[in-house]
This record gives structure tokens, sequence and C-alpha cells, in this order.
């Protein structure tokens, strides 16, 4: 355990809310944030308590002597899925425990985290829209069907990330994507090129299917979390009723 | 069984995995393992159809492979178990059955008297139910040797994170 002389409680309490938050915004499961949080502030020699919900984290820390020494509240930023940041943390936490970290290099390790760069833009379009093509081949479609999924997958994920970025409402972004990639499949399949193309359609929207939330809901749900459980199963269903909305859409625009 | 194509079909799920893997940015020390354990639960899923068991068990049994391998690989990458499983285990998403079901739900808003209508409905009715089912087993597979795990081998855990 550290010496208290060494760090304000008040910028330990705002390091674990950063933690807490980054993780929960990233795709942890509630169980994992609670546990980590504890985890980093009991290497510093202090209680922990939360109330963790969807939007914003609620975090308050006491000594051993049941003093209270800080409280505080925050906001979830919205970024999405991010599996580096949670890995890293994990790792991190680890280390803080073991190796003794200060408050200062913890800090800095969080900076390192959230500056690390993304893969690259065309390879992410290029393997997503390979995992397309993998999908049709995977419901039995033939390859000029499975070019068919990836050019569709590849204009649905650049309408996705496009609307993204000129921050419509997340779930608009999802039907402008999945609007975009079943018109263009459902085109090949109205002038009827090569073979039916109905797996192409098919697959074309697959790469928008909110596996996170969905699984993730579940292990909450498991882990008696059952108010995130909720919210999150819901934010897939929603995820998923725009999916069905934007493949409707385009069905009733080329009449199939 | 024809053993080439059904080998292929591992290359495909492992493709799939992939796609999704470098969508939620994960550690680049991580997307070989996550294309095996893709392969490996989706050939589990097609080998256990072949074998006469039903689509819902079998994504049940290709998704627990997945989970139990990722807490090995949990291990070995020094990364969280979900980072691999959640990747893996989506090219088992029902998404056949469940086009089929807003196929069918579209053709129920329709004209209810027509001659098929209510074949419409069962039909309707199995595939979602069948997309549902199978979304909760597959969840069910990855969650369940992830939460088993946990409590029994925290200290393991702890002593493998400590090199």
């Amino acid at each position: 355990m550290k010496d208290k002389g060494d760090h304000d409680v008040n910028e330990v309490g705002a390091m674990l809310l950063e933690v807490g938050t980054l993780l929960m915004s990233s795709g942890a499961t509630t169980s994992r944030v609670r546990n980590t949080v504890s985890r980093i502030s009991e290497a510093f020699g202090y209680n922990t308590d939360m109330l963790i919900t969807n939007r914003a984290i609620t975090l308050s820390i006491n000594d051993e002597n049941d003093q209270h020494l800080f409280n505080s509240v925050k906001r979830t930023s919205p970024h999405g899925v991010n599996f580096k940041i949670v890995s890293g943390i994990s790792r991190m936490s680890w280390r803080v425990v073991n190796e003794k970290w200060t408050l200062e290099q913890i800090n800095n390790e969080l900076d390192r985290l959230t500056s690390l760069p993304h893969y690259p833009r065309l390879l992410i379009l290029a393997l997503v829209s390979l995992a397309g093509a993998s999908f049709c081949r995977l419901f039995g479609g033939d390859i000029p069907e499975m070019l068919v999924a990836f050019l569709a997958t590849f204009a649905g994920l650049f309408v996705r990330q496009e609307s993204t970025r000129m921050e419509f409402n997340p779930y608009l972004c999802v039907f402008f994507a999945s609007l975009t990639a079943s018109l263009i499949s459902g085109l090949f399949r109205k002038l009827g090129v090569g073979t039916t193309m109905e797996h192409a359609f098919t697959a074309s929207v697959l790469f928008l299917i909110p596996g996170v939330p969905l699984i993730n809901s579940f292990s909450d749900l498991i882990d008696g979390n059952i108010l995130n459980g909720m919210v999150r199963g819901i934010n897939g269903v929603i995820i998923a009723f725009a999916i069905a909305l934007g493949l409707l859409t385009a069905m009733v625009i080329y009449r199939f | 069984m024809e053993w080439l194509s059904f080998f292929e079909k591992g290359l495909w799920f492992g493709f799939a995995a992939l796609g999704f893997a470098i969508l939620f940015n994960v550690p680049p020390r991580t997307l070989f393992i996550i294309w095996l354990l893709a392969a490996c639960g989706g050939l589990t899923k097609l080998y256990m159809i072949h074998l006469g068991v039903s689509v819902l068990l079998a994504s049940l049994g290709g998704s627990s492979i997945i989970g139990i391998l990722s807490i090995q690989a949990a291990h070995n990458k020094h990364a969280p178990p979900l980072v691999f499983s959640i990747p893996a285990v989506i090219p088992m998403v029902p998404g056949v059955f469940a086009y089929q079901a807003i196929l069918g739900l579209i053709t129920l808003a329709g004209n209810p008297s027509a001659p098929n209508y209510s074949q419409t409905i069962a039909k309707t009715i199995s595939n979602g139910l069948n997309a549902l089912f199978i979304l909760l087993s597959l969840a069910v597979g990855v969650a369940i040797p992830m939460l088993i795990t946990r409590r029994n081998s925290v200290k393991h855990i702890k002593i493998g994170k400590r090199k």
C-alpha cells in the first residue's frame, strides 16, 4: 500500500472515473468496469463504491476509517467499441497492483491508450467488406455474389463512417448504411446479373449487426446487473430495427 | 460430406470474424487467434449440424468452444476473453433466419385475405423464433465458460498476468 501523502485523493478519484467511463464506452461489461476500478483503488488504499449506468458513473471513495474523501459523477463519452482500450486498461490495472505504479504513470498510460491510432480507414473498409463477402459465401453464394456483397458492404460502411462523422443520430447512421448496402446489392438482384443474388442481398447488411451490445447485454444480465443488461439489450434491438428498416425501404423501392 | 468444401467454410468463418475484429479495433497481436477461434467455432457448428444436431444446439456448441478457447487465448495473449470471443462468435449470427422473418413480417402487413396468409404466419413465427433463440444460445455459449472459469481461477488469472 502506498503512502497517502504523495497523492491527492481528488486526482485519484478523477483518474478512477476516467478509467471507468473509458471502459464503459469501449464495450466492457459492467462487472469488468467495477472489478477494474476497485482493483486500482485498492492499490492506492481506498475503498470505492460505484453506481454504474450506461451514460454516467457515480463514484465515492472512503479510506479504511470510513472517512468520506471524494464523491463525483462523470458522463461516459459516446465513443464506439474499442477493444484496444479494454485490453490496455485491463493489463494496466494488474501492473498498477503488482508494480506499484504512481498516479502519474497511470495518467500517462491512459493518455497513451486513448491516443492509440485505429486501423487505417482503407484497411477497415477492405476487411469489413471481405467479412461481408464471407457471410455471403457461408450462406451458399458463388463468386459473383460475393463480389456484390463486397461492394455493397464497402459502400454501406463508408456511408456509416461519413454519417457518424457528420454527427447524425447513431441509429439513423445505421439506417443510412443499411439502406445504401441493400440498395446496391438489390440493384444487382433487380437487374438479374448472374444468379439470384438473394444471398448477397442478405449478407450485405450483416456488418451492422449489434454483436457487442447483444452479447454484453446477456453477460450483464447473468452477472446480476439487470438494469444495465436491459439498457444494452434495448440498444441492440433498436439497432437491429434500424437495419431492418433500411432493408425494408430498399425492398419497397425495388418491389421485391 | 465433402471435406474440402467443409474446411473452405472454416476459412470464411475466420475472415468474417476478422472484419468485425478490425471494426472493434482489437490489438493487432490478437487478430490471428480471433481468425483461428472463429474457424474452430464455425466448423464445430457445421460438424454438429452434419451429425444431425439441431441448428440451435449446434450454435450453442460452436459458441461454447469459442468461449472456452478464448479463456486460454486470454492467458497467452494478455487480453480480456471478450476481445477474442465477441468477434469470433459473430459469423454464427443467424442472418438468413432474421432476414426471412423480416420478409415474412412485410408480407403479413399486406393483404390478410391472401390464400397462403396462415402459412406465412407459421413460417414467419418459426424463422423469427429460430433467429432469437440462436442469438440467445450464442450469448449463452460465450458467457457461461467465461463466468464459470472466472470464479474458479481468479488466482490462476492473477498468476498468468504477473509474468
